[in-house]
């Protein structure tokens, strides 16, 4: 964007008050802290992937699949369907150990069975 | 029980809902309208949907709509099982009635509690983001469809450059970068991140086209002119000149930005309505020049103070016999606020976590009583506005 252009434009806007959210910290341990990071570095792999899906779309292209055509790739009901389901299993792969609960062993229990 | 207002069936309502939503649509006169060269629109429209500009975005903003879903139920329940314990493990009953600082020395600390809040405001942080940095890296682009859109018809879009904005509407609600009123693509950035609001139920408008069908009607059955207060995107008045084709509809919005967008989207789909930037409480609108004034989820997002004053506003540019039909949380009579441990944690983080600056005052508010001193003769028993209610609350002005 030209910042010349945008100094110009009426935006219709006025000056705000601004939420502090980003100086909060909800989970207040170390540990959890790590874990928050180690998603974040999460992403960095998965940007590498998407990289990596971009080479590929590229040599499609050579092939007469461009990226236009992925674009612009409207899906059918059935394969929505299809993919939300995917979707949802994903969130549970991903997220559904945290909703475990945490206070049911710690390190020292003994075998309830052995 | 006789009425001074025309309830529309509710079965009625909802099973013309489909045939209702397949009218405004072909009515739609998609991409017909915004001059050639300024339609932003790379990736086309489903229906009322303008598809969101790229692929990535699409994907990862269809990822958190999922994500929040996991939230909101699942993580939730196991939230709330834990926050049980906690509060039985300090001596106290979890169903017993607390005070929110209460509530907070309760739960602070409960880690599936902090997990769950800290989840949902990164999912939603991580949106507003994502959403924010495609419209502003493309700046001129998508002012200048606004900039082509906003002298265009059908309807009108009264702007004013030189508002005065009150303090009470600068808040950053949502955490929406800029609010409604700091950013030039708050309307932008709403629309599309209150679909992951709604968890992807709301694509069509399908909301806001029910919303629409429960409002009653005057006794008298004449509908000239409708007001929608706090319009937002005006996705509502849309719906409602859906409803009321004949009649000349009008939204009230004091974030510009909202409005523009909305005028937009109504230009691009041939839809006449009206948008002025003002404030609810002060519309500008002559005395008795509306029939039904109406308005979406703007309550709980007002100072009390501002409530009262917008119900009298809506009293005084009613016709006699007019009605005032506001939709909001719990404006419905079958659910009621509780003051549980987990209802009062859970309000305190709307409040001061999703910047929800006016949730608790609204709550503490009693909206008919309010309504009734404004001069409403109040009914409570109106067709549900909001999703999971069975009634909501009107408001006559007495002939």
């Amino acid at each position: 964007m030209a910042e010349t252009a945008k100094g110009k434009r009426q935006e219709y806007t006025t000056d705000f008050i601004e939420a502090d959210i980003g100086k909060v910290s909800f989970l207040g341990n170390l540990h959890i802290d790590n874990i928050m990071t180690a998603l974040i570095a999460m992403g960095a792999e998965i940007w590498t992937d998407r990289r990596r899906i971009r080479i590929l779309e590229s040599l499609l292209a050579k092939k007469g699949v461009n990226r236009d055509m992925v674009e612009q790739y409207v899906p059918t009901a059935e394969e929505e369907a299809a993919w939300k389901t995917e979707r949802e299993v994903l969130v549970d792969r991903m997220f559904g150990q945290f909703a475990r609960q945490t206070d049911e062993f710690d390190v020292t229990s003994a075998f309830k069975k052995k | 029980m006789t009425h001074s207002f025309r309830r529309r069936s509710v079965m009625a309502g909802t099973a013309g809902l489909a045939s209702t939503a397949a009218a405004f649509l072909k009515g739609g006169t998609a991409d017909a309208a915004l001059p050639k060269g300024t339609d932003v629109e790379p990736r086309g429209s489903n229906g009322m949907f303008e598809r969101l500009p790229s692929l990535d975005l699409e994907s990862s903003e269809q990822f958190l709509t999922t994500l929040r879903t996991f939230v909101n139920r699942e993580f939730s329940r196991s939230a709330n099982r834990s926050a049980a314990k906690t509060i039985a493990a300090k001596g106290k009953d979890p169903l017993a009635d607390y005070t929110h600082a209460e509530a907070i020395e309760l739960l602070k600390d409960d880690p599936m509690v902090a997990m769950r809040t800290a989840m949902w405001q990164r999912l939603q942080m991580h949106s507003w983001q994502n959403l924010r940095r495609e419209f502003h890296n493309n700046y001129d682009a998508y002012m200048s469809e606004m900039d082509a859109a906003d002298n265009i018809g059908p309807g009108k879009l009264e702007l004013n450059a030189n508002f005065d904005y009150p303090e009470h509407v600068k808040h950053e609600i949502h955490m929406q970068p800029g609010g409604y009123v700091g950013d030039p693509f708050a309307g932008h950035l709403y629309y599309y991140l209150t679909m992951n609001f709604q968890e992807g139920r709301d694509f069509q408008d399908e909301r806001h086209i029910a919303r629409a069908a429960a409002v009653p009607l005057p006794a008298d059955g004449k509908v000239k002119r409708v007001l929608e207060l706090g319009c937002g995107t005006g996705r509502m008045t849309m719906a409602l000149k859906n409803r009321f084709p004949d009649a000349e509809v009008w939204g009230v919005e004091v974030g510009a930005p909202l409005i523009r967008y909305g005028h937009m989207r109504a230009v691009d789909r041939g839809i006449d309505v009206n948008f002025r930037h003002g404030l609810a409480e002060d519309t500008k609108f002559p005395d008795g020049h509306f029939d039904i004034v109406t308005s979406y989820i703007l309550h709980h997002e007002a100072p009390a103070e501002i409530s009262r004053q917008i119900f009298k506003e809506a009293y005084r540019v009613l016709r006699p016999g007019g009605l005032y039909f506001p939709i909001d949380l719990m404006t419905g009579s079958s659910r009621k606020r509780t003051a549980s441990a987990t209802a009062r944690y859970s309000e305190w983080i709307q409040y001061r976590w999703n910047h929800e600056a006016f949730w608790i005052e609204y709550f503490d508010m009693n909206m008919p009583k309010e309504m009734s001193a404004a001069g409403f003769e109040m009914h409570d028993d109106a067709p549900p506005g909001y999703p999971n209610d069975k009634a909501n609350i009107v408001g006559i002005k007495p002939a």
